[in-house]
């Protein structure tokens, strides 16, 4: 009973750290613009984000070290601090993303401006980190992002045509739109599935919570559970759009659109869970960016991280989290629209993919660090296949996002 | 005891008695015994020697920043005997506790002057 209870939690924490903000954005409008024809997409970012998280879990759980602390072993001081400072950029443009999405959620459930909302968010989000328990965090916002469930629901209330959804997803096309397009919001999809936060934070919570090599199997089943779970639901909201908005010619702007579907299907309630679990997601990916701005800098200059100990011990790394939490604050309150953030966030990302996976997979390979932990060949030969999948979105994303003027 | 200072020291994560993490290596210094052999006589921790070893604009712009904090320029970098350290696996462990080396003045500075003013800075949350 403990176990399947720990096992829960895992999963949990899992499908937590999955969808945010930029699945919410990039699902919404592949399902919108191109129906089902990105399902393909989200299934090759959850096996890529399964592979390396494995991965990334391994590692941590085998020395005792994560990803970033590594990565300078490995890249060196030099390659490795530009590296830091690409990664802590996406990192703190993604969490002001997510802040924003928290804006959004709350406006969407009491009609306030989100502008207003959006020092209440930062304040919030700055202080869980400063108190509440890590474990805890974790799940009570991967629990409430699971009322993500509802647009699933809403598939089957809705006069949803499974067939035209099933032809769809294995024979897509550009719908009259454009290729460019198309391969636009493919690239963004993509990105937002692999956030690199999710393996820094992964990573991080492995060493923090000290996983030793006996609890391998349990970090194993809880990533491949709580990844695909995501998924899922990430496809559910591609789904919804394609029923809804597309043959309503309705393009997602923010995040009422994205709503749109449970709202006809359950009304208010709908908008009330819509809006709940809006909120559990970005809040809580807010946490997860948040902390992996701040990991990333002290793991890669050998600074007391995490919040095992008291943040005076640590006040470097508590600096970094309120700067960071900060700068997103900031970011938003230029007026940036936070959709608009949240387009670009992906494209960047997707530029700076291969600085985390690329690493990863050098150190997995590594006897030094793992003796015979080491991938098997059939694990190099799927992680050598995906990271040519991330080389090439990474290499196509700004001539795409130039070429498209941002996917028009 | 063979060890390669490029492969297995220079980077890696130092860690104290207790587990607690002091910095990276950041450089090493060599010194000379009586009969003229070198020998590996220390680590060394710090913006400063790291700054130094990234070089370029991207150095000077990390050490600047770390200086900002210190009064006394240049910034010394924490030296580690190498008779402190007791293990290298994954990380360079060292036998001392961390009280017993002193801390780095970034970290004094904002512990003192920030991080240490908000409350509920002595508590760890888990």
């Amino acid at each position: 009973m403990r176990k399947l209870l720990a096992a829960t939690l895992g999963i949990l924490s899992a499908v937590g750290g999955f969808v945010d903000i930029g699945d919410l954005v990039a699902a919404g409008q592949a399902g919108a613009r191109f129906g089902m024809a990105h399902a393909w997409v989200l299934l090759l970012g959850v096996v890529a984000i399964c592979a390396y998280a494995e991965m990334a879990g391994r590692i941590a759980a085998v020395t005792g070290r994560a990803v970033f602390d590594l990565i300078r072993e490995r890249l060196g001081a030099r390659m490795a601090l530009v590296n830091l400072v690409a990664s802590y950029l996406v990192t703190v443009i993604t969490l002001a993303a997510e802040l924003g999405g928290v804006a959004l959620a709350l406006r969407l459930a009491t009609g306030v401006p989100y502008l207003l909302w959006v020092p209440v968010a930062g304040i919030a989000v700055w202080l869980v980190l400063w108190r509440m328990r890590f474990p805890v965090m974790e799940r009570v916002f991967g629990l409430a992002g699971l009322a993500l469930v509802v647009f699933a629901v809403a598939l089957f209330w809705l006069p949803t045509d499974w067939a035209a959804l099933g032809r769809g997803a294995v024979a897509p096309d550009d719908s009259g739109q454009g290729w460019g397009a198309y391969w636009f919001v493919a690239v963004a999809l993509f990105a937002s599935t692999v956030s690199p936060y999710e393996v820094f934070f992964f990573s991080s919570g492995g060493v923090e919570e000290r996983w030793s090599v006996n609890d391998l199997a349990d970090a194993r089943f809880s990533v491949l559970v709580g990844f695909p779970i995501g998924g899922f639901l990430a496809l559910s909201l591609i789904a919804t759009a394609a029923v809804v908005l597309r043959p309503a010619g309705l393009s997602v702007d923010s995040l009422d659109q994205v709503a749109h579907p449970v709202v006809l299907a359950f009304g208010g309630v709908g908008l009330a869970v819509a809006a709940l679990a809006f909120f559990a997601v970005t809040f809580g990916a807010a946490l997860e960016t948040g902390l992996s701005a701040a990991y990333a800098a002290a793991q890669y200059f050998g600074w007391q991280w995490g919040k095992r100990v008291s943040p005076r011990e640590a006040a470097r790394f508590h600096t970094v989290l309120l700067v960071s939490v900060l700068l997103g604050v900031l970011l938003l309150l230029t007026t940036v629209d936070p959709v608009t953030l949240t387009e670009y966030m992906l494209i960047i990302s997707a530029v700076a993919l291969p600085l985390t996976y690329l690493p990863i997979l050098v150190v997995a390979n590594d006897r030094t660090y793992l003796g015979d932990r080491v991938n098997g060949r059939a694990l190099n030969l799927l992680g050598a296949v995906l990271l040519v999948v991330i080389l090439a979105a990474s290499i196509v994303a700004v001539p795409l996002a130039i070429g498209t003027r941002m996917g028009q | 005891m063979r060890i390669q200072v490029s492969q297995e020291l220079l980077d890696r994560q130092l860690v104290d008695r207790d587990g607690r993490l002091i910095g990276k290596v950041d450089d090493v210094e060599f010194g000379f015994d009586a009969d003229g052999v070198p020998y590996l006589r220390s680590l060394l921790s710090g913006p400063g020697v790291l700054g130094q070893r990234v070089g370029g604009r991207l150095g000077r712009m990390l050490v600047l920043t770390a200086e900002r904090f210190v009064t006394d320029r240049p910034m010394a970098p924490l030296r580690i005997p190498y008779a402190l350290v007791m293990r290298v696996d994954s990380a360079v462990w060292l036998r001392v506790s961390a009280d017993e080396l002193p801390t780095s003045p970034v970290e004094e500075w904002l512990r003192r002057n920030l991080i240490g003013r908000i409350p509920g800075a002595d508590r760890a949350s888990g």
